[in-house]
């Protein structure tokens, strides 16, 4: 009935893009196969598309975009589909591709606005890489777009946390079984120099964005974003306070963005301290993510995790001598017990199915526009913190 | 005479002396380690620390070499890959020994050619991709049975090239027994060796209270386990359990047991939920607990009706439903 007076009052041609837009969404839900678009051929933009290429129940890849042809050549390799692919080196015009019902945005940083803002326009489905948007401003304004757009679906991505290793842990912390925590402390380093290898010197800025401040927030928004966000996520809470401190240390090869970060959060709910950090010198603790209470600590890879009770409680056991039982499966020396009996498969796996689902449903994703901004505002007052070398503070108009 | 007087009468009073001095008091000791793919703790009281971790560190390693599937090197692999088998070493032997007097006692329900199908079942060190079909339970029931294998002196032989022996539902029990035999070779009496879940427990605490043995809940949740079910005071002897609440795999909604039917070939289904068995040793309670679980209920009472030097605690399901336990004669202090 609604949908029969909206169209008497907006006329034919806004009627007819409603009834399309809701036969993809009705369609997808009777098992209808979600047509997509990647835009964005790099290395995460062909992670991406691998994974989906593995779902042919669900998705099929129709179009690919890239502003370098080479990478192109490298997506379309990827196709042993049969069907070809639409090639687009601007973004613009995918746009108008009545074949795409959904994209999938894989660019450098700084393009992400621009191109999200044209993928809801154009009335598709959004699953948008992590982080949400290059700066603050633009974060308030994509939430404000698609809160008026409530028929098409939004997911950013922050995939680790759609395994269901991270749901268990988000579930251990709200019953209690760490008891009160006090520290984060998360790593993501390397010992290398995070750069991708250039074909040509002229395309340097382009393939290495990563390295300048132009187009990338570094090693805070391209890393540690994903640890930040699972943060706010598992507590429903944002850090109050930035504090950050770091350089150019290792690599003095004409980078802009740190080499070597350490960000210190305060969270005044929880009483919490996150400690967040990333260096390209080391990579001995590589992925590093461990969440510490009064009863014991969670230590997660991405793909498997384990529990360490606090010693003293299990010292303190004077109520009995010994304690018989069926064989606890334990994985290593230190007494710690596995989270989840197997590991878990690559977090996008789990989170573009999750997106396929929302897009059938129409409901929220869990990495959605409102933490995906949350996580965005905090990038980027960390680093206004790393690189302005101030405390920097949430405020109020942030929380949408 | 009178030298001998002056030193009989010193002998006399370092005698008179030596009973005031009282003795070193007892202390406890407390050992943590980690050995067959799963903790060993070992609580003692002496006057000294007399065991060190490195001394059953090492102790359990030698068991591990010989019967840890987990190792690629060990004998038990060796003769799991051999056509015909191969020459073992003590502890294998004595585990061997057992199984096979407690299959012939069990009429064949506990069975440690049994690997095959544990590893077919999603139990083994390998997973497969999925569950076998029953043309498949069929031919892997080709190389299970305990006539398969037999032992001539310290060579282990076997009938079929495709017969595999997994030894892991007795080899704790026996590795419990091994730390006993180990403090009371250095004149310690009162501690309780525990490895995963089962115990050696033997004397009693300095102030003369016997030892407190708590039995797991049946809740599966080892982040944050739920309140001891039971605790016991079974005095000198091993106290193992067997249980399909911790390691289940589940399919088609239905869960599937860890313990295999070695007749049927599939993994066992009946009302049992957890099994704890008191005996005098550890080979022995870990040897049967693993069957009480496949004989179900009924059968498992028949058989430990009479019997004073083996009992059982036995957590069960009802057929409404509802979660029950009982115990039988030999099973010592419970109340």
């Amino acid at each position: 009935m609604e949908r029969r007076i909206f169209i008497k009052n907006t006329g034919m041609i806004a009627g007819g893009l409603l009834i399309n837009k809701t036969q993809n969404i009705f369609g997808a839900s009777a098992g209808a196969i979600v047509r997509i678009a990647v835009v964005g051929c790099g290395d995460r933009g062909k992670g991406v598309m691998s994974v989906i290429l593995k779902s042919p129940d669900k998705f099929k890849i129709t179009a690919v975009c890239d502003v370098l042809d080479f990478r192109l050549t490298e997506a379309n390799k990827m196709n042993k589909t049969g069907d070809t692919w639409k090639n687009y080196t601007d973004y613009h015009k995918l746009m108008d591709d009545k074949n795409v019902d959904a994209v999938v945005v894989a660019v450098p940083l700084n393009m992400h606005y621009p191109v999200a803002v044209e993928v809801l326009k154009a009335d598709k489905h959004l699953y948008l890489e992590k982080t949400m948007t290059y700066n603050i401003e633009q974060a308030l304004d994509l939430v404000k777009m698609v809160k008026a757009r409530p028929k098409q679906v939004v997911q950013v991505g922050h995939q680790y946390r759609y395994s269901p290793l991270y749901y268990r842990v988000k579930e251990m912390i709200a019953k209690g079984y760490l008891g009160k925590i006090s520290q984060v402390d998360c790593r993501w380093d390397r010992n290398a120099n995070w750069r991708r290898p250039v074909p040509s010197p002229g395309l340097e800025r382009q393939i290495n964005w990563r390295m300048y401040k132009e187009y990338s927030g570094g090693l805070v928004a391209e890393l540690l974003s994903h640890q930040i966000d699972f943060i706010n996520w598992a507590f429903d809470t944002h850090p109050e306070e930035f504090m950050a401190t770091g350089g150019i240390d290792v690599f003095k090869d004409g980078r802009e963005t740190y080499d070597n970060v350490q960000v210190l959060l305060r969270y005044p709910e929880q009483g919490m301290i996150g400690n967040f950090g990333a260096t390209c010198g080391n990579s001995r603790d590589g992925y590093l993510f461990k969440i510490k209470g009064t009863k014991g600590t969670v230590s997660l890879l991405t793909d498997q995790g384990m529990f360490y009770p606090e010693k003293d409680l299990l010292k303190g056991n004077d109520v009995v001598d010994g304690v018989t039982g069926a064989t606890r499966i334990v994985w290593n020396k230190e007494g710690g017990s596995p989270i989840l009996p197997e590991p878990t498969k690559d977090g996008t796996w789990y989170a573009l199915n999750d997106f396929y689902d929302k897009i059938g449903s129409g409901k929220l994703p869990d990495s959605n526009i409102y933490t995906g901004a949350k996580t965005a505002i905090c990038v980027s007052l960390a680093n206004q913190a790393l690189y302005g070398k101030q405390i920097t503070n949430w405020k109020k108009e942030y929380s949408v | 005479m009178k030298t001998w007087c002056i030193a009989l009468t010193g002998t006399f009073c370092s005698i008179i002396l030596l009973a005031f001095i009282p003795p070193r008091p007892l202390q406890k000791f407390h050992i943590q380690g980690y050995s067959q793919g799963t903790t060993y703790q070992v609580t003692y009281y002496a006057a000294d620390s007399v065991v060190s971790q490195k001394q059953t560190d090492s102790l359990l390693n030698r068991l591990d070499k010989s019967v840890n599937l987990y190792q690629a090197n060990s004998l038990i692999c060796k003769f799991n890959a051999s056509p015909k088998g191969i020459m073992i070493d003590g502890h294998f032997r004595i585990l061997v020994k057992k199984a096979l007097e407690i299959n012939h006692a069990t009429g064949g329900l506990v069975d440690v050619t049994v690997k095959p199908l544990v590893d077919a079942w999603g139990f083994g060190v390998k997973k497969p991709a999925h569950f076998p079909d029953s043309a498949r339970v069929k031919t892997i029931l080709k190389n299970i049975g305990s006539d398969k294998i037999w032992l001539q002196g310290s060579f282990l032989h076997k009938k079929l090239p495709g017969v595999q022996i997994d030894l892991n539902g007795i080899a704790q029990g026996y590795a419990a027994d091994l730390l006993s035999n180990f403090l009371q070779r250095k004149h310690v009496y009162n501690y309780v060796a525990e490895i995963g879940g089962e115990l050696r427990i033997h004397g009693r605490k300095p102030n003369g209270k016997p030892f407190k043995i708590g039995i797991e809940a049946i809740d599966d949740n080892d982040i944050n386990p739920g309140p001891l079910r039971k605790v016991i005071t079974p005095g000198d002897g091993a106290i193992t359990t067997s249980g399909n609440y911790r390691k289940h795999l589940e399919a088609g909604g239905r869960q599937i047991s860890h313990i295999m039917d070695p007749k049927t070939g599939y993994p066992t289904q009946n009302e049992m939920i957890s099994v704890t068995v008191w005996a005098r040793d550890g080979i022995t309670a870990d040897g049967y607990d693993n069957g009480f679980i496949a004989m179900g209920l009924k059968r498992t009472l028949r058989f430990l009706q009479k019997r004073t030097d083996i009992g059982a605690y036995i957590i069960y399901q009802k057929p409404n439903g509802a979660v029950a336990d009982t115990v039988t004669a030999g099973f010592k202090g419970y109340k």
